[in-house]
């Protein structure tokens, strides 16, 4: 029973997004396997831990309230540090070109 | 009991969404509690101003607003269309009313010929190059081919002072069905960037920072400078970069920005630059922001599985909140399947169309 309640369940992502009672940002959480605390995990834990999680809560809400308000057409990026670290190489996508990135690398 | 008449939502969330939806579908909705907590509650000057956008563009829809304005009541009329000019309300630019356009026009009983007056640039809406080089290839997909979007004036904002012109000549019974398995290369990148009322400099700034980021990618890029003057440039000063990754088979991804106070134009350039590459890696057959459009066109096509492949990134809050809005409406699911392929993480999503048929289609 122990070993089974530390591996994090698998979700599946077809059924969680019509779980009407679970919030779309839990859906998302459960799936990637985020969320493998409950409740009773979480409160077991130190004063910090449970001040670290909220504090994301909070913050998550606020993006999500902001979110919602303004139906934001454009969709969310990392911040530009963020994405030229990211992107200081192209090899993860280069496969979604055409022919170019690979035959310079043969050359 | 009258109320379990209407399809229920609560909250502003999605809004043109379930408006576009219960027209589409014929279902009245009712939509509650919006922002009941706010300091200012109730619809907002643009929610407002799209409603009456959709009064315009439909004949026999029924609004009501209540009092305080949280909670609105829509019974959805057939969709019309026709010639209209639409002054845009609110801080919102003209993409904000035109994008919902794009799900209704093809389904009308006459062509739609909109011309949309206000900003035609933000932050955080579609604009023009997006809907005219992101969206309506989209639309071409599924079988909308004649559509266009003429840029008749640009207005940056604050002030504004655009004109777009929306017109869409396609009247089609319902959208093809969707195949799209394969994820085509890309083979090359454009892109427009444009200023108003400021030095055609900018322009050229931004193309060089863009291209700095993307030459690295190896594919042709060819970044059109687009500069306004006079008359036609609006009542603010403004620039702003938008670009789009093509492949042969007419998918496209895209992304943009516009400048603000203090922006540099090459920062701007290598940012919009940066977010291609992301989409690009987030996406697949179509990008994040085509996805709503696809889904709701596979949604509303003919009883047939269409098919298209996505991205597990694709799978986000959006498009959560997107498929469960598309159940309460029609009643229909999305199913999500892994592709065969191990090395991909990509999913295909599976969808049966409801069987829509353009009841206020003519027929000839």
């Amino acid at each position: 029973l122990n070993g089974r309640s530390r591996r994090p369940k698998k979700w599946d992502i077809g059924k969680l997004i019509y779980m009407d009672n679970i919030d779309p940002s839990d859906c998302i959480k459960r799936w990637k396997g985020e969320d493998s605390h409950d409740e009773n995990e979480l409160s077991d834990e130190d004063a910090e831990g449970e001040d670290f999680f909220k504090k994301k809560d909070e913050a998550d809400f606020k993006l999500d309230k902001f979110d919602s308000d303004l139906e934001k057409f454009k969709p969310h990026f990392e911040t530009i540090k963020q994405l030229i670290t990211k992107w200081s190489t192209v090899d993860t996508i280069k496969d979604r070109f055409v022919g170019t990135p690979i035959a310079r690398s043969g050359d | 009991m009258s109320s379990s008449r209407f399809v229920v939502f609560q909250g502003a969330r999605n809004f043109r969404l379930r408006v576009i939806l219960s027209t589409l579908s014929g279902r009245p909705i009712k939509i509650e509690k919006i922002r009941s907590d706010d300091m200012n509650p109730g619809l907002r000057d643009h929610e407002v101003s799209f409603l009456r956008l959709i009064e315009a563009v439909t004949n026999g829809s029924i609004i009501e607003i209540s009092y305080t304005g949280t909670t609105v009541i829509f019974k959805p009329g057939i969709i019309t269309g026709g010639t209209y000019t639409h002054n845009c309300a609110g801080a919102k630019p003209v993409g904000y009313f035109v994008e919902p356009m794009l799900y209704l026009a093809p389904f009308s009983k006459k062509k739609f010929s909109i011309l949309f007056r206000g900003i035609t640039a933000s932050h955080s809406d579609a604009g023009i190059e997006a809907i005219k080089w992101g969206l309506m290839p989209i639309m071409e997909k599924f079988g909308v081919r004649e559509c266009a979007l003429h840029t008749l004036k640009r207005g940056s904002p604050p002030l504004g002072g655009g004109e777009v012109h929306l017109i869409v000549d396609s009247l089609i019974a319902q959208p093809i069905t969707m195949h799209a398995l394969e994820i085509p290369p890309i083979s090359s990148i454009r892109g427009v960037a444009y200023s108003t009322r400021v030095s055609p400099s900018m322009v050229n700034r931004m193309i060089d920072g863009a291209k700095e980021v993307l030459k690295r990618v190896g594919c042709e890029v060819n970044i059109t400078a687009d500069v306004w003057r006079g008359e036609n440039s609006g009542k603010s000063p403004g620039w702003g970069l938008t670009l789009v990754a093509e492949n042969k088979s007419g998918w496209r991804y895209f992304t943009e920005n516009i400048g603000g106070a203090g922006d540099i134009p090459e920062d701007v350039g290598r940012e919009v630059a940066y977010e291609l590459l992301e989409e690009i890696s987030k996406s697949g057959v179509v990008g994040r922001t085509q996805l709503p459009l696809a889904i709701v066109y596979m949604v509303i096509g003919k009883e047939d599985i269409g098919r298209l492949r996505i991205n597990q990134d694709q799978i986000d809050e959006k498009f959560i909140w997107l498929l469960r809005d598309i159940k309460k409406i029609f009643d229909t699911e999305v199913f999500l399947k892994p592709v065969d392929d191990i090395s991909s993480r990509d999913l295909i999503a599976t969808i049966k169309g409801v069987g829509f048929t353009n009841t206020s289609k003519k027929i000839a």
